[in-house]
């Protein structure tokens, strides 16, 4: 017989050698829960006395119960409709050319100023952000607008794939956040709470992001050169053009907040909306739309299997009883609560340097949340110090995914070059980290006021 | 370079139907999960204040029904992610033979999942397996969703003997940007 805790953490080896072979990560998950709940389950019941055949009888069983019926429970869970429409709304945003009315009226508004340019994409993309659920979305639709007027204005390379780079993180952290989604699941959290806690932090990082590049342009002043002033009249047009965005933002969202919606009825609902206004301004050709549907069925693949290998493995987890082991060593380190979180954020930034943020959340969490649970932290914020730190991971080197993908945006600025760009937004990330450390009411205010408890 | 094109003739049809599958039916279901939920909650329940009896129930099977095509279209574009950090440590032999080892792996347990789905939706209607309104069994949508994984792992069988004739695997190209 084999100790659970060996078991725990041989599951855990096998885990990680299945993810270095290139195994999807859903599937990584699926293997190990599955062999380890056989293993798991015989090991327990012959713990108390079941003949060995009869027990493995029992252990298959089991393991094969969990296989189908987890798996059912995660493609029919009601509240991971949100994914499929949440990310439509996201795309429809993304053809119907949204984004270039945002980044026009955060443009006219801010592009006179020294490194205006640069806040405008960041302001534009925390309005997408609000749109989309996706950072990469986020950055590939801001990057495509933003980076040729950086270009023409002679913006330094690394500050302007920076800026986009890191203003695409704001769309994993500014509702609707897949991340969050998913977090909210694992965890069995409140979609809505999550949502509202996003808010602030949100917002804050945006500014902390606008003042990084201020302090970059300050040093350099050359990275970030002034645009035309834009005059009175253009401001107020530029924002007229931007009022469909904002008023789906604030039906939606806005609907959420006040109780009007249920997440799953704000994510239908911003998803018609977004429709509506992509139609009425012409942008759904019968190729935009054929985009829309393949991109959201494969976003949708992406997230539910690996819901479905997570809804797999975390039963293992527990049953091996490994993550309530970790939790009594690391309260019995001297290093005191926020120590622990220390820990916890440095081993994310670490994995953050390899992982792919989805698949970090997903692998994590069953060890993570138990220790969050035994320090009676708060899950909701806890989860929002999750979703920045899994930002960071998104333009961490060596494979942080929002560079490559202004890389492939700006294939003749070198790697090098944009990750230099990051580092800035990457110390805006963990002020953003310590303000949260220091004041959790930034996250749980909105939450508690509207909600309570 | 002639066993590439013919790899590639191979697949093609089966690219070519899962698009159009996806298209359709994973358009049209999209498209009622929009329209429904959007006219039950605005119009039915916050206008008339009479509510589609069963809304929820359709929307959850239209779920099912989105997952279920939406893994193998997954499955052939990429869309399962990978952790490729050490793949550029690997000599070109060691990648192709371990991938081809992991994708068999896969192709096992995908099969023991849709075995085990197809058997648990023989079951669903033994157990009283329904949707909670409209009392419809979930029979049907387990043998869905076991179709869905079958075809994840034929796709995972059609990979290897893509990676064994040409040594690398075509994704399909659904069209536009990643978004």
């Amino acid at each position: 017989m084999i100790s659970m805790t060996l078991l725990g953490l041989l599951g855990l080896l096998a885990l990680f050698v299945l993810l270095a072979l290139r195994m999807p990560v859903a599937l990584s998950m699926l293997s190990v829960g599955f062999v380890g709940s056989i293993i798991a389950n015989a090991n327990k019941f012959i713990a108390v006395g079941m003949e060995a055949d009869q027990a493995w009888a029992r252990g298959w069983k089991i393991a094969y119960s969990n296989l189908a019926g987890e798996t059912f429970e995660a493609a029919s869970n009601f509240n991971l409709l949100v994914i499929p429409m949440f990310v439509l709304m996201g795309n429809l945003a993304g053809v119907s050319g949204m984004s270039n009315d945002l980044f026009t009226a955060a443009y006219r508004w801010m592009g006179h100023l020294r490194g205006g340019l640069a806040s405008a994409t960041i302001a534009a993309c925390a309005g997408f952000a609000a749109l989309s659920g996706s950072s990469l979305a986020s950055a590939v639709t801001m990057g495509r607008v933003a980076l040729p007027q950086m270009k023409r204005y002679k913006y330094a390379d690394s500050l302007a794939t920076g800026s986009v780079a890191a203003g695409g993180t704001l769309g994993f952290l500014i509702p609707p956040s897949g991340g969050m989604i998913i977090y909210a699941v694992l965890t069995e959290q409140s979609i809505g709470r999550l949502f509202m806690a996003g808010i602030f932090p949100g917002i804050i990082l945006t500014l902390l992001f606008i003042g990084a590049i201020y302090l970059v342009v300050a040093r350099r002043p050359e990275a970030g050169p002034r645009g035309d002033r834009s005059g009175r009249a253009d401001r107020l047009a530029s924002l007229a053009r931007a009022v469909p965005i904002l008023g789906v933002v604030l039906v939606t969202i806005g609907g959420m907040y006040t109780g009007f919606f249920t997440p799953v009825e704000a994510s239908s609902v911003g998803a018609f909306l977004t429709f509506v206004v992509a139609a009425m301004r012409g942008s759904l050709s019968l190729d935009a739309a054929r985009t829309v549907i393949l991109e959201t069925m494969n976003a949708t693949a992406t997230v539910f299997l690996i819901i479905i290998g997570a809804f797999v493995f975390i039963p293992f987890m527990s049953l091996t009883e490994l993550p309530a082991q970790l939790v009594t060593i690391l309260t019995s380190l001297p290093i005191g609560d926020i120590g622990v979180l220390l820990v916890v954020i440095l081993a994310y930034m670490f994995l953050g340097m390899f992982l792919e943020s989805m698949a970090m959340l997903v692998l994590t969490i069953p060890v993570v949340i138990p220790i969050a649970i035994g320090l009676d932290w708060d899950l909701i914020w806890f989860g929002i110090i999750v979703v920045i730190v899994l930002e960071m991971g998104m333009i961490s080197p060596p494979v942080g995914i929002n560079v490559f993908v202004v890389k492939s945006i700006a294939p003749d600025v070198p790697m090098g070059q944009i990750f230099r760009g990051i580092w800035p937004f990457w110390f805006a990330m963990a002020a953003m980290i310590g303000l949260l450390i220091l004041f959790p009411q930034i996250a749980l205010f909105l939450p508690q006021t509207i909600v309570g408890g | 370079m002639t066993e590439q094109r013919e790899t590639l003739g191979l697949i093609a049809p089966v690219d070519r139907a899962l698009k159009w599958l996806s298209l359709i039916l994973g358009g049209a279901t999209l498209v009622f999960m929009t329209g429904f939920s959007v006219w039950n909650v605005l119009i039915m329940r916050k206008a008339l204040n009479s509510p589609i009896v069963g809304a929820e129930d359709l929307l959850i099977l239209s779920l099912v029904v989105i997952v279920a095509l939406s893994i193998p279209l997954g499955a052939r574009t990429g869309a399962h992610i990978e952790i490729e950090v050490f793949e550029s440590r690997m000599s070109a032999g060691f990648a192709k033979w371990s991938m081809i080892l992991v994708k068999l792996l896969g192709t096992s347990l995908l099969s023991v999942m849709a075995w085990r789905l197809w058997h648990a939706g023989q079951g669903a209607e033994r157990f009283g397996e329904t949707t909670q309104q409209l009392l419809i069994s979930f029979e049907r949508f387990y043998y869905l969703l076991s179709f869905s994984i079958g075809l994840y792992a034929a796709v995972l069988l059609l990979d290897i003997w893509q990676l064994l004739r040409s040594d690398k695997v075509a994704t399909l190209k659904i069209g536009g940007d990643p978004l």
